[in-house]
Formats: structure tokens, C-alpha cells, sequence
């Protein structure tokens, strides 16, 4: 008997990762097909027929919290879902085409059971968009240096100004939440959460069009916005400790879905190469095609192993951010590059609207600054070397 | 009522299926196996009856080597009860399988029994008759409807034929099998993917059964089918009737 016999996934997570790509492959991608290429969404009726078949699997919300009416599936398994989850043309900024549920910003179950109770449940329930407001025009990977966007308590209010930019959903969402300095004298320890309602006067969110032509950014202000003070999320001056540990934690399936893009764009490139001749030869045969090939798969792999190591030890209660970093560095850049190769090896039809390569394309170069660049991650990967 | 589900192991549909250069078989390396789509459709419709019934048995049967079970779980992961794996490392045919199958019926008594009508693999579709004959029960083959009468003692089939629809019925117990129109297959819900862990796959040796599987056909040889060519246009029926003729032979 072998004594280490090495690691493979528990037979429960293939099946579940296999009734995922099950229903993307019969159910999203045909759905994707009579839609625009550029479309946010499915057409409602798809939508709402395939997520009665997602919520009768109870494949709905399977990250969210089995109290709250989720599947309680851990990060390393959503790393491992949201790999298959992500591989279809919304896949990058809308896996599953939120078949599977969306979640509330995860800061939320830092807050009050009441909180939760008003507002995660039935975001969870309906699978509605929220936003997450902490970047700001003065910067956004150092929010306890940046964060200037002021809230000052009068009586049982928070009174809210200043600005908050690149703000996805924040036009169309019911609620989110905001990180504002509540103790200028206090640095990190002086910024706190809030929860904001649509609709709150002294609210407004502009949306603007970039290289991503879905999940619109918007720039959000706040002028003497009144937010009442049972709005905020855990204790005055928490907030930014509140959300540290999620929003690492966060990076594994968000890189899981860099990995399942370029997976998706690699499987396509392959199958072209295979099928496209040059010259009377296949260009699987030419050895430039099959050296971009060949580092395309080396990196795929490569990149599985860092989500997955990172996320087991997130899931283990240890400090991964380091490995946070790593994954989201690599699997973002890995991602433009095989994306890249993708397109340049479809020819004149890697950049047309007929294959999902374009869209790709300009949304993975957004994945190498959201969520942190790829210097920041550098500098944190770098720091740690130091320490 | 307690219903019987056979549950085969085929390669994935989906998959390029290359044939050994040999002939002797298909390179069976990286091929992803499935439930043979129609015996996925039929435990769809024996979960359904179940659940129409409020209550009653529904138990899954195969046979082959070892890894079966995890077609077996999917399946139970869907929501059968519990499993029976017959384990053989050597091909059979249908006959062999009717035989092993008979024997199973014997000790589980079910009151129906539901098989996809073909596997996908060497799409033989005589399982289930055979079965029938060697039970000497009723059978109702290429099933696309089941309605049980209110005593669930007997059940019209709606079969597709050529041509058309034919409705039969028969008292229970019968064996049934199902076509492509009968259901749509659930998708294993996460719940169930959990429970499934703690279901019983209960092994039994082919020696234990005391069935003779010597097989009685032999594959001398496969071939992949001849490739795609392009099409070509005719200007007139009549030319179009020549080439048939001449060429491709088939009238």
C-alpha cells in the first residue's frame, strides 16, 4: 500500500463541479447564443427558467452561509466551482450569469443578526446585485491611507460626504455597503462600514463606460447623506478589520474564475489550431502555434495549484494573504497572456463578436487592476520576503 | 413500489472517441465516463414515480469493474435509495447481463423495472428484452409516457414506434425502457450529493449469482466511421437519384 497517497478531489466535489459544467455547457452557453455578444444578461424568461432548475438542484448560493440558506461550500470548493462556473462569454465579470445565486458583499455577516436578516437574506433569495464602495480618486489599494470620504454622527444619523469611484452595480443595486473615516485621528482604526440604501437622499451613483462594457462602474457621492446609525456594520472604527480576512479569502474564486476564462479561451485555441490550415498545413503543426500552446497549458496547471494551496489554507483558518496575492497576481497575468495567444491564433476572427475571444480580451485586461494591481499584489508578496 | 434502475458506465457522449489502431477496442485513456444517458432518464422517471406515489424503493443496478460505483453514486445522488454493484472485470454481452440481471430481480422482488432502452456504447438495445423473456414478464420498450392506474397495480406505456405512437398496458410486475422523450433528467442537487455519501452500494460477486456469462459474441474488430466529406449540389432530381444510385450506393 502506497502510505501518501496523494491528493484528488473528494468524489462529492467532482460531482458537484460536474452538475456545473453540466449546466453551463446545456443551459447557459445555448442561452448566451440569442443574446447580443455584449449583453449583461440572459433574456429574463432564460434566466428564470434555468435558475428554477438551479434552485430545484439546490445549486443556488452555494457560498453562502447553510444558516442563511446557502450550501456553506467552503473557498477551496468554490475555487474549484467557480473554475467551471466562469467558462462562458459573461463568465469573466458574471459567472453563471448569476444562475447560481450572487452574493452580498461578505462583510455583511460581520454585522448584526438583524442586518443580515434585512439584508443578505433576501439578496441571497432573489440573487440581486449590491456594490462595495471603498476605492476613492485619491487611490484604492491603501484604504486606511486614502479613505477620504468623511461620515460625522449627528444624534442617531451618520451624516456622509465625499466621493467613492469605480463603484460596479452601485446605479442598479438595492443596497451596499461604504467605507467611510469616521475618527480622522485614527488611521486604519478610524474607518468604518456602513450600509447604504438605494435611494437614500444625498446618494448618487453615475455610471461610466469603459473597455468593459458590463457590470458599469460608477462614480458615487454623497452630500450631506443622512445613513441612519443602526446602518453600521459591526462597531465604529472596524471597518476595515471587518473585511481584511474576506476580501482575502475572496481572491481564490475570483482567481478561479481568471482560471476558467483562460481554460475556456485555451480549449478553443487548441480546437482552431486543429482545425485551420496555413499553407496546406494545420497550424497545430507549426511550431510557433504549438509553443504558445504548450506555455499556455504549463500555466494553467500551474495556476491551479496556487488557487487551490492558497485556498486550503484560507479554509484552515490560517493567514493566506500572502498566497491571496500570489494567486491573484499570477492567474490574472496568466490569463492576458493565454488569452492573447488565443486571439492571435483565431486570426482576423479572435477579435470578431462571432467568438467569445474579444470579450474576453478587454475584460482581462481590467482583471490586472481591479481587485488590487499586480504591483500592489507584487509589493505585498514583496513585503513579506522582508519581513 | 419498489422499482428496479440498471445503471451503465459509457464514455461521455461528449468526448472524441478514437478507435485503438488495432481495432481491438477505443482508447479508453482520458475518456471521461457518464450514465449511459438513458438510464439516467430512466432513474429520472423511477425518482418521479416515486415521488408521485409518496413513497416506495427506488434501488440502482450495475455491473462491471470497481469504478462503476461512481455512476452508481451520481445516480444516487440524484435520489435513489441504494445501489447494487455486480462486480465483473470481463465484457459481457446482453445475454450474459440479462441473466445477472434476472437473478437480482429474483432476490430484490421489484415491482417494476426501468432500463434505458440502449447504451450509448454499443448501442446493442436487447438488455431489456432479453430480461423480460427470461422473467417472463411483460415488457414495454422505447417508453415516452408511464401511467399508472390508481391501484398502481398495472401501467399504459406510450411507446414511439415508427410511424407514430403505440399505447400498451400491462399488469405489474414489467419491465420497462426508456427512450429519449420520457424526461428530462434532474441535476444532483448539492443535498443530495451529501446524503449520497452515506447510501448503501452493497457488492455482490458474479460467482455468488451462479449465472453462466460465457460470452456468446466476440467484436472482431472496430472501425471509426469513414470521415465527413463535403457536399456537393445537383442541378435536378434526376441527377440527384444517378448519384444516389451510382455512387453512394444507397437506393
Amino acid at each position: 500500500m502506497n502510505p501518501f497517497p496523494g491528493f484528488t478531489l473528494s468524489p462529492e466535489l467532482e460531482l458537484l463541479r460536474d452538475q456545473v459544467r453540466r449546466i453551463v455547457h446545456d443551459e447557459i452557453i445555448p442561452a448566451e447564443k440569442r443574446v447580443d455578444p455584449d449583453a449583461e444578461d440572459l433574456a429574463e424568461e432564460d434566466y428564470h427558467r434555468i435558475v428554477a432548475k438551479t434552485k430545484a438542484a439546490g445549486l443556488w448560493s452555494l457560498a453562502a452561509p447553510e444558516q442563511y440558506g446557502g450550501g456553506g461550500v467552503n473557498t477551496f470548493g468554490m475555487s474549484v466551482i467557480l473554475e467551471e462556473m466562469s467558462q462562458h462569454r459573461m463568465g469573466l465579470y458574471n459567472p453563471g450569469c448569476g444562475v447560481f445565486g450572487r452574493y452580498p458583499p461578505p462583510v455583511i455577516y460581520g454585522g448584526s443578526e438583524e442586518q443580515i436578516q434585512k439584508y443578505a437574506v433576501p439578496t441571497l433569495r432573489a440573487g440581486s446585485y449590491t456594490f462595495f464602495a471603498i476605492t476613492e480618486p485619491s487611490g484604492g489599494s491603501d484604504p486606511a491611507g486614502s479613505i477620504q470620504c468623511r461620515a460625522v454622527r449627528d444624534g442617531d444619523t451618520w451624516v456622509l460626504n465625499g466621493t467613492k469611484i469605480f463603484i460596479s452595480h452601485a446605479h442598479e443595486a438595492n443596497w451596499g455597503v461604504v467605507f467611510v473615516r469616521t475618527d480622522p485621528t485614527k488611521g486604519r482604526k478610524g474607518i468604518s462600514c456602513l450600509i447604504i440604501d438605494q435611494g437614500t437622499p444625498g446618494f448618487t451613483a453615475r455610471p461610466f463606460r469603459t473597455i468593459r462594457t458590463v457590470s458599469l462602474p460608477n462614480e458615487v457621492s454623497f452630500e450631506d447623506c443622512r445613513v441612519p446609525a443602526a446602518n453600521m456594520i459591526g462597531k465604529e472604527g472596524d471597518g476595515l478589520d471587518l473585511c481584511m480576512d474576506l476580501l482575502t479569502k475572496q481572491r481564490f474564486p475570483y482567481s478561479a474564475c481568471n482560471l476558467g476564462v483562460a481554460r475556456a479561451a485555451h480549449r478553443l485555441a487548441v480546437a482552431h489550431a486543429k482545425q485551420r490550415s496555413t499553407f496546406g498545413v494545420p497550424l497545430s503543426q507549426r511550431q510557433a502555434i504549438q509553443w504558445m500552446l504548450a506555455d499556455a497549458e504549463v500555466e494553467l496547471r500551474a495556476t491551479r495549484y496556487l488557487i487551490w494551496d492558497g485556498a486550503w489554507k484560507a479554509d484552515r483558518g490560517e493567514d493566506a494573504r500572502v498566497e491571496a496575492s500570489v494567486a491573484k497576481l499570477y492567474s490574472s497575468e496568466m490569463l492576458g497572456r493565454v488569452i492573447d495567444n488565443a486571439v492571435q491564433i483565431h486570426g482576423g476572427y479572435g477579435v470578431t463578436k462571432e467568438f467569445p475571444l474579444e470579450r474576453w480580451y478587454r475584460e482581462a485586461r481590467v482583471r490586472r487592476i481591479g481587485e488590487g494591481p499586480s504591483e500592489v499584489h507584487r509589493m505585498v508578496i514583496a513585503r513579506a520576503l522582508f519581513r | 413500489m419498489k422499482t428496479l434502475v440498471t445503471v451503465k458506465r459509457v464514455p461521455d457522449p461528449e468526448s472524441t472517441i478514437r478507435v485503438k489502431p488495432d481495432g481491438s477496442g477505443i482508447v479508453t485513456e482520458n475518456v471521461k465516463y457518464v450514465i449511459n444517458p438513458f438510464d439516467e432518464i430512466a432513474i429520472e422517471e423511477a425518482l418521479r414515480i416515486k415521488e408521485k406515489q409518496g413513497g416506495g424503493e427506488v434501488v440502482l443496478v450495475s455491473i462491471g469493474a470497481k469504478v462503476v460505483s461512481e455512476q452508481l453514486r451520481t445516480g444516487l445522488a440524484m435520489g435513489a435509495d441504494r445501489a447494487i454493484f455486480v462486480a465483473c472485470e470481463q465484457e459481457l454481452d446482453s445475454l450474459a447481463v440479462a441473466r445477472l440481471l434476472a437473478k437480482i430481480v429474483e432476490r430484490e422482488n421489484p415491482e417494476l423495472l426501468v432500463m434505458g432502452k440502449q447504451a450509448i456504447d454499443d448501442d446493442a438495445n436487447q438488455a431489456g428484452q432479453m430480461l423480460a423473456a427470461l422473467l417472463g414478464w411483460p415488457q414495454a420498450t422505447f417508453a415516452s409516457k408511464l401511467e399508472f392506474s390508481a391501484d398502481q397495480k398495472s401501467v399504459q406505456v406510450t411507446r414511439e414506434v415508427d410511424g407514430g405512437l403505440e399505447t400498451i398496458g400491462f399488469a405489474l410486475p414489467g419491465v420497462i425502457t426508456a427512450d429519449l422523450r420520457l424526461n428530462e433528467p434532474r441535476y444532483a442537487s448539492l443535498p443530495g450529493i451529501m446524503k449520497a455519501r452515506k447510501k448503501e452500494i452493497k457488492e455482490i460477486s458474479v460467482s455468488e449469482l451462479g449465472v453462466d456469462i460465457t460470452s456468446r459474441l466476440k467484436i472482431q474488430k472496430l472501425t471509426p466511421p469513414a470521415k465527413k466529406q463535403g457536399g456537393k449540389k445537383v442541378e435536378t432530381v434526376q441527377a440527384l437519384v444517378d448519384l444516389l444510385h451510382t455512387e453512394a450506393k444507397v437506393i
